[in-house]
């Protein structure tokens, strides 16, 4: 669900930092600027490498060296099919939201759960609607009990809202991974926990 | 500006080698800016990793298995899925592998090799551990 990019920018030294040696003062900046960010290729997760940095020339009216720097980052980019491991974090009528720790935007729509299956509130917490898949005359409840596997169905990149919505809209999530638990193998791990022999029978599905 | 925007993909084990290597293990405090070398968006990478199948890999196992899988005809997103999720059953692989009838893959192999070479998973109660850990210190950060 990572990779590796390579990326260049011109980058500032704020003169505090110049004390540093310089590669280590050229990635702080750039853990300011990328870490926990959302690029055009996925959300920056840490800084691999600086390749070069060439200039190193202060600017008229700056205090501050400008470098142009070469560098490698580790960005968070599943690809469509992969499967991930993810804990649940809440759902509602419209499918279940999991989430990674580090991520939080994957949701999974109400067709991409499999069915047969109902939606009722949850006698747990009063906010919140609970899915559950029926089976063979067996209820499934889809919880936080059990780390969820999905595939991932698609990734996209909402862009920045320019107006104020409602009040109350949602915070903004500039990239959202789309999931599906209908296969064989996903959704939470205790459902196919020692049951390879079930398997056989969907495989016509 | 990108330069190249995907210049390899990486398993799993490598990011947390990685961050492991920057000290994300050792500084069990967790005070910011105090070693400045891990900020808190990678320590939350980091919990994550734990809580996987790469916490208990190691290189060696890794490429190991990555040069053995070419016997069995994956793709390199397959091979890539298997090291991050280490299946332990054919219906754990089902969803990773697409049509493994028609290309006559050896899933039965496939679960071996991983058996053989992929440590197992961390275990739940070390996991539940680590979690209740974690949180509590982030709530201190």
């Amino acid at each position: 669900m990572f990779c590796l990019s390579e990326l260049e920018d011109t980058v500032r030294v704020p003169p505090d930092f110049l004390k540093l040696p310089l590669e280590v003062a050229i990635k702080k900046v750039l853990q300011k600027l990328f870490l926990d960010k959302v690029l055009s290729i996925g959300l920056c997760v840490s800084i691999y490498d600086i390749k070069s940095a060439k200039g190193g020339f202060v600017l008229p009216g700056d205090g501050a060296p400008t470098y142009k720097v070469v560098f490698i980052i580790v960005v968070f980019r599943p690809f469509v099919g992969e499967v991930i491991a993810a804990r649940f974090k809440e759902s509602d009528s419209n499918g279940l939201r999991l989430t990674l720790g580090f991520f939080e935007d994957i949701y999974v729509p109400a067709p991409l759960i499999p069915r047969p299956n109902r939606c009722e509130p949850d006698p747990y917490n009063r906010n919140q609607m609970r899915w559950v898949w029926i089976f063979e005359e067996q209820e499934y409840i889809i919880d936080d009990s059990y780390q969820i596997n999905f595939r991932v169905e698609n990734i996209s990149y909402p862009p920045v809202p320019t107006e104020r919505g409602e009040e109350d809209a949602k915070l903004f999530a500039p990239m959202v991974i789309t999931g599906t638990i209908d296969d064989d193998g996903l959704g939470p791990v205790s459902w196919w926990e020692g049951c390879s022999e079930r398997n056989n029978e969907d495989d016509d599905t | 500006m990108i330069v190249k925007a995907n210049a390899g993909t990486v398993t799993n084990f490598e990011v947390l080698d990685l961050l492991n290597s920057k000290g994300a293990s050792k500084d069990t405090t967790r005070v910011m800016g105090l070693k400045d070398k891990v900020s808190s968006s990678e320590y939350k990478v980091y919990d994550y990793l734990m809580e996987t199948a790469a916490s208990t890999q190691t290189r060696e196992s890794v490429t190991k298995f990555s040069d053995k899988c070419k016997d069995f005809k994956l793709v390199k997103a397959e091979i890539l899925n298997i090291i991050n999720l280490r299946p332990s059953s054919d219906v754990e692989l089902t969803p990773i592998i697409e049509k493994p009838d028609e290309r006559e893959i050896d899933t039965e192999g496939i679960l071996e090799l991983v058996q053989q070479l992929l440590p197992p998973l961390p275990t739940l109660e070390s996991e539940q551990e680590e979690t209740e850990n974690a949180e509590q210190e982030e709530t201190a950060v």
